[in-house]
């Protein structure tokens, strides 16, 4: 395994800057030699967590979108990071249409490990690790429940479609 | 290792050319919107915008995937958006992926469950028969 640096990216929580932390991360990975189909959920994992900081985190546009990347002997850990008023369930103005509510539920399905830390007014942070050698399917483990729902949500209970033929 | 990306005037705009979405009216009632790249909550508004010019025509859509590299959770809150008003206004609406598809789009229209929703298929051409189609009535 190759020696990778911890990296931290900062920068503004704008939609622009979620490439940027894509391309940052398919950086590590090719240093680290992971798998593509790893590599392939941490970008969607990450994708989601920073685009919830884009979306939820701050009232105004001036918020800090912060990303560090922790490689150990046995895995690669992502901490996505803001510091603005806590999770708001609804997205900001000028997204509005943009939250689809499938973030957590995907980063949990392609993640070995997740953790969600967060208080009122300190900011919110997503913890996601993944292992350099993977037992399994994350996504057996921890499935996305549900399917779309009549308001255009994702809906945990909602049943799904069976695949035609 | 530290990356400070211009935090007081914000991050040069990664350049849409690379991450195209153009219609394509070749199949004259039904219209393909073809996006390629990588596409997230940055280029999803313009998703939107495609969508809904291909809706205002008032045929058959057909969304092409086949040159996508990348697709977030963004992208299909366009696309669920845009096949409910299709199918509101009684147009087909599909979509469909090439011979090949990319880990970064095949996975999460697997794990959503989402192929038969959409839905998914493969190959243009018989996305188009499709579409000429599935909007007469086939709600649900």
């Amino acid at each position: 395994m190759t020696a990778a640096p911890d990296v931290r990216l900062t920068m503004p929580a704008r939609a622009e800057g979620v490439a940027v932390v894509r391309q940052a991360l398919a950086g590590m990975a090719d240093a680290l030699a992971f798998d593509a189909t790893v590599l392939a959920d941490m970008k969607m994992a990450v994708s989601e967590a920073c685009t919830n900081v884009v979306v939820h985190a701050y009232e105004e546009a001036d918020g800090v979108l912060e990303v560090d990347m922790l490689a150990d002997e046995v895995a690669l850990t992502i901490q996505v990071r803001d510091h603005g008023s806590g999770v708001r369930p609804h997205a900001t103005r000028s997204y509005e249409g943009a939250a689809l509510g499938l973030g957590l539920p995907l980063i949990a399905a392609l993640t070995d490990a997740f953790e969600l830390r967060g208080a009122s007014g300190r900011g919110t942070e997503v913890q996601m690790t993944f292992n350099y050698a993977r037992d399994g399917d994350p996504a057996e483990e921890n499935p996305v429940e549900g399917s779309i729902g009549d308001d255009g949500r994702w809906d945990p209970g909602a049943t799904r479609e069976t695949p035609a033929g | 290792m530290r990356v400070r990306a211009a935090a007081r005037t914000g991050i040069v705009a990664p350049h849409m050319d690379a991450n195209p979405i153009v219609l394509d009216d070749a199949a004259g009632d039904v219209v393909v919107v073809v996006v390629e790249g990588e596409h997230d909550i940055y280029t999803a508004p313009t998703l939107r915008e495609r969508l809904d010019e291909a809706i205002g025509r008032g045929g058959g859509i057909v969304v092409d995937l086949t040159g996508a590299t990348f697709v977030d959770s963004s992208v299909l809150g366009a696309l669920l958006d845009a096949r409910r008003r299709a199918l509101e206004a009684r147009q087909g609406f599909v979509v469909c992926v090439g011979e090949a598809v990319e880990p970064g789009v095949q996975r999460i229209l697997d794990i959503t469950g989402l192929v038969p929703v959409l839905p998914v298929i493969n190959g243009r051409e018989a996305a188009i028969e499709a579409a000429r189609t599935n909007g007469n009535g086939a709600r649900g």
